[in-house]
C-alpha cells in the first residue's frame, strides 16, 4: 500500500486524537483570521472615513468625541456652534473647503445628517438610484440602509433609537447612494436646513461655493463643479432645476442658527497647525485634528486587539503543540508497528516521511477547517450581531492572513518532524525482541 | 586437437561457472559473527553457510542469542565483529538503505506474536510487504492459506489461526529468497505445529526459498536440513 493510504488509515485509527489536534488548529486559526479581518476592516474604515479631512470644528469638549461624532458618527456631539462663527472660519483664506454638519436625529439608529453636497463629494459618492435632494425634507440614503425609494420616514430625536419622534415633519427618501465603503453607507443625508428647521433653528443658505472660495485653485473648482454637475444633471431629469442648489455664494448670516460641526480641508499642512491655535481661542469653539485623535484612539483600542491577538497566538501554539504531543504521544503504541515496517524493508527515510506526512496532513486539515470557520464566523458575526452587521465586513485574503496561515503550516510541519525523526531512528531489533 | 586458446577459454569458462554456482549455492554466509554490548556477550562467535533452497534451524535455550543471530542475518542488527554475506554482498560495506532494500526484496518475516497492524485490513497487511502489488502469486497464496474470503476484514476481527496464516502470507508475499521465522510454533500445540510446518515447508519449497527458524522447540528438529545449536 502506498504511504498516503497508510497515513489515511493511521489517522482514521486514532481519529479522536487527530480530531482534537485539527480542532485546536482550526480554532486558533479561525480566531486569528477573525481578529485580523476585523482589525483590517476597522483600520480601513478609519482611514476611508477620515480621508481628506484635515480638521473638525465643533463645540468645546472632548476633541476625540468631536472626531468620533462628526467624522465616524459613533458618538454624541459635544454640542452646537453658532453658524455665524462657523461662517467666519469658512471664510479663512487657509481653508480650501468647509462642510457644515447638522446632527440631532436618527431613523432606526441611522443618523440623519444635514449637510451640503460637498459632503458627498468628499467621499466620491454617486447616486445609485433616484436623485439628490433638491429641497428640504428630502433624504438620500446610504447603501447599507434598507428602505424603499419614495417612502416617508419620521426622524427620532437623538442619535440612537428613541421614543421621541418628530411626528410633524416627515422626510421623503428620494435617492440611494452607491456603496462607498465609508461612513456614508450608513447615513441618511439631507439638506442642512431640514435638520435646522426641525429643531427650530433659522435656515441658512448653503451653496457649493462658500465664502472665501474665490481663492480656490482653478483645478479644484473644475473638479468640484464637474462632480456635482453630474449629480445635478441627474436630478434635473427628475425634478427640474432648483436655483437654491446652484452656485449661490452667500450663507445667510443669521446669528440664531447653529450647526453641529464643520469639516475642514485646509490648503496646506501648515494651516493644520495654525488654524487650531486661532480657533481654539474662541470660548465656544474647539478644533480637533482627526489624525491625532485616531492615533490616540488606536493606542486605546490597540490594547484590546493586541490581547485578542495574543489569545489567538496562544491557541495556535497550543494547537501546534497538540500535533507534537499527538504524534509523540503515540510513539510507544506505534513503535512495534513501525518496527514491523522497518523489518519489512521500509527505510528510515520512508518511516520519517510517513510520520511527517501524517503531522502535515493534520496541519493542512486544521488550516482548511480554520479558514472555513474563520470566514464563516466572520459572516455570522457581521450578519447577525448588532452593530457588527453595519460594518458589512467581507473576508479578504491579504498578506497578514496569508502570513498567519503560512506560519501555522510551517510551525505544524516542524512540530511533526521531531517525533517523525525520533520514530524513524528506533532500534528495530530491540523493538521486535520486545514484542516477539 | 584443441589449440591453446580454445583450451584456456574452456578452463576459464569452467572456473567461472563453478564459482558462480558455488556462490549461488552458499548465498548466505555468516562469518565469525559475534555480538557484545559493553562487556556482556549476547552472541558467541558463529560461522555458518546457508545454501539456496535449504533450511536452517537455530536451536538453543532462552538467552543463547537465537533472535539476535536471526536479526543479524536479516540485517536488523549490526554485529560487534564478523560479517554477513548475502549473494556476494557484505553487509559491512552496504549502506543501511541498501540492506533495507535487500530485506524488502529478498527476505520475508514471520514473527512469534504475528503482529499484524490491527487498523488495516488483511489485504493491506499483506500489501505492506509487496510495495502495493497484489499479484496473481499472492492471490494463489491467500487461496492456499484459505484466507481469500477474509481479505477485506480488519486484522483485529479475525481468529488467531487466521492471523497466523495471514502472517505467513505476508512473510511470503514478496517471493522472498529467505524466510526468517522467530519462534513460530512456541504457542502452538502438536497438531497445529505439524500443520504450520507442513504449510510453510510446502510454500517455501514451491518458491525455492530458504527457511531460517529460530526456536527452543525441539519438536521440530527433524524437519530441518541444518541445525545450528547455540549455548549460553
Amino acid at each position: 500500500m502506498n504511504d498516503f493510504t497508510f497515513v489515511f488509515y493511521s489517522i482514521r485509527a486514532r481519529i479522536l486524537n487527530c480530531f482534537l489536534s485539527i480542532f485546536l488548529i482550526s480554532f486558533g486559526v479561525s480566531l486569528a483570521i477573525i481578529i485580523i479581518q476585523f482589525g483590517n476592516n476597522i483600520s480601513n474604515r478609519i482611514n476611508a472615513d477620515g480621508k481628506n479631512i484635515d480638521l473638525v470644528v465643533g463645540a468645546k469638549g472632548s476633541p476625540l468625541q468631536l472626531v468620533l461624532s462628526s467624522i465616524y458618527h459613533v458618538d454624541i456631539p459635544n454640542g452646537n456652534i453658532p453658524f455665524a462663527k462657523a461662517q467666519k472660519i469658512m471664510g479663512h483664506p487657509q481653508i480650501k473647503n468647509a462642510i457644515p454638519l447638522a446632527l440631532g436625529d436618527n431613523w432606526k439608529g441611522y443618523r440623519i445628517v444635514g449637510t451640503s453636497f460637498d459632503y458627498l463629494e468628499l467621499y466620491d459618492a454617486k447616486i445609485e438610484s433616484g436623485r439628490l435632494w433638491n429641497k428640504e425634507f428630502e433624504i438620500v440614503a446610504g447603501a447599507s440602509i434598507e428602505i424603499d425609494l419614495n417612502s416617508e420616514i419620521i426622524g427620532s430625536h437623538g442619535l440612537t433609537s428613541s421614543a421621541i419622534s418628530h411626528e410633524n415633519e416627515k422626510y421623503k427618501v428620494v435617492g440611494f447612494l452607491e456603496r462607498t465603503g465609508t461612513v456614508l453607507d450608513r447615513l441618511l443625508l439631507t439638506d442642512v436646513n431640514s435638520v435646522l428647521e426641525i429643531h427650530g433653528h433659522k435656515k441658512i443658505e448653503v451653496s457649493h461655493e462658500i465664502e472665501g472660495h474665490e481663492t480656490h485653485e482653478e483645478g479644484h473648482d473644475e473638479h468640484h463643479e464637474n462632480k456635482i454637475e453630474s449629480d445635478k444633471n441627474h436630478h434635473h431629469e427628475h425634478s427640474g432645476h432648483n436655483k437654491q442648489y446652484d452656485s449661490q455664494h452667500n450663507i445667510d448670516k443669521d446669528s440664531a442658527s447653529e450647526i453641529t460641526a464643520l469639516i475642514i480641508q485646509t490648503k496646506s499642512p501648515l494651516a493644520n497647525i495654525n488654524l487650531p491655535n486661532l480657533i481654539n481661542k474662541d470660548s465656544e469653539l474647539l478644533v480637533a485634528n482627526p489624525a491625532m485623535e485616531i492615533v490616540r484612539l488606536s493606542a486605546i483600542l490597540g490594547f484590546g486587539s493586541n490581547s485578542l491577538g495574543i489569545i489567538s497566538l496562544v491557541l495556535i501554539i497550543i494547537s501546534i503543540l497538540s500535533i507534537f504531543t499527538g504524534l509523540a504521544g503515540n510513539l510507544e503504541s506505534r513503535m512495534s508497528d513501525l518496527a514491523i515496517l522497518r523489518a519489512l524493508g521500509y527505510t528510515k527515510f520512508r518511516i520519517f516521511k510517513i510520520l511527517s506526512l501524517e503531522g502535515t496532513l493534520l496541519v493542512i486539515f486544521g488550516l482548511i477547517l480554520g479558514l472555513v470557520f474563520g470566514i464563516g464566523g466572520l459572516k455570522v458575526l457581521t450578519e447577525f450581531i448588532n452593530p457588527l452587521n453595519e460594518t458589512k465586513i467581507e473576508f479578504q485574503l491579504e498578506v497578514k492572513t496569508l502570513y498567519v496561515l503560512l506560519t501555522v503550516f510551517f510551525s505544524g510541519f516542524l512540530a511533526s518532524l521531531i517525533p517523525a525523526y525520533k520514530n524513524s531512528k528506533l532500534s528495530v531489533a530491540n523493538q521486535l525482541s520486545g514484542n516477539i | 586437437m584443441l589449440d591453446f586458446n580454445k583450451k584456456s577459454t574452456i578452463i576459464v569458462l569452467f572456473f567461472f561457472l563453478f564459482f558462480k554456482r558455488l556462490s549461488i549455492m552458499t548465498f548466505l554466509n555468516i562469518q565469525d559473527i559475534e555480538l557484545k554490548i559493553e562487556s556482556k556477550t549476547l552472541l558467541k562467535r558463529q560461522n555458518f553457510e546457508l545454501r539456496k533452497g535449504k533450511n536452517l534451524l537455530i536451536l538453543g535455550p532462552s538467552g543463547s542469542g537465537k533472535t539476535t543471530l536471526l536479526n543479524i542475518m536479516a540485517g536488523l542488527l549490526k554485529p560487534s565483529s564478523g560479517d554477513v554475506v548475502f549473494q556476494e554482498k557484505k553487509y559491512s560495506i552496504l549502506s543501511e538503505s541498501e540492506i533495507d532494500s535487500i530485506r524488502a526484496k529478498s527476505f520475508g518475516f514471520i514473527f512469534q506474536k504475528i503482529h499484524l497492524l490491527k487498523h488495516l485490513s488483511i489485504k493491506q497487511n499483506i500489501l505492506l510487504a509487496t510495495n502495493n502489488k497484489f499479484s496473481k502469486n499472492i492471490t494463489e497464496l491467500t487461496s492456499k492459506l484459505d484466507i481469500s474470503d477474509k481479505l477485506d476484514e480488519k486484522a483485529m476481527n479475525i481468529s488467531m489461526g487466521e492471523a497466523q496464516r495471514v502472517a505467513i502470507a505476508r512473510g511470503l508475499a514478496n517471493n522472498p529468497e529467505i524466510v526468517f521465522a522467530d519462534e513460530p510454533t512456541s504457542s502452538l500445540d502438536d497438531d497445529n505445529t505439524r500443520n504450520f510446518l507442513d504449510l510453510i515447508f510446502s510454500l517455501t519449497n514451491e518458491n525455492d526459498s530458504s527457511l531460517v527458524v529460530c526456536t527452543h522447540d525441539k519438536r521440530i528438529i527433524k524437519s530441518f536440513d541444518n541445525i545450528l545449536e547455540l549455548t549460553i
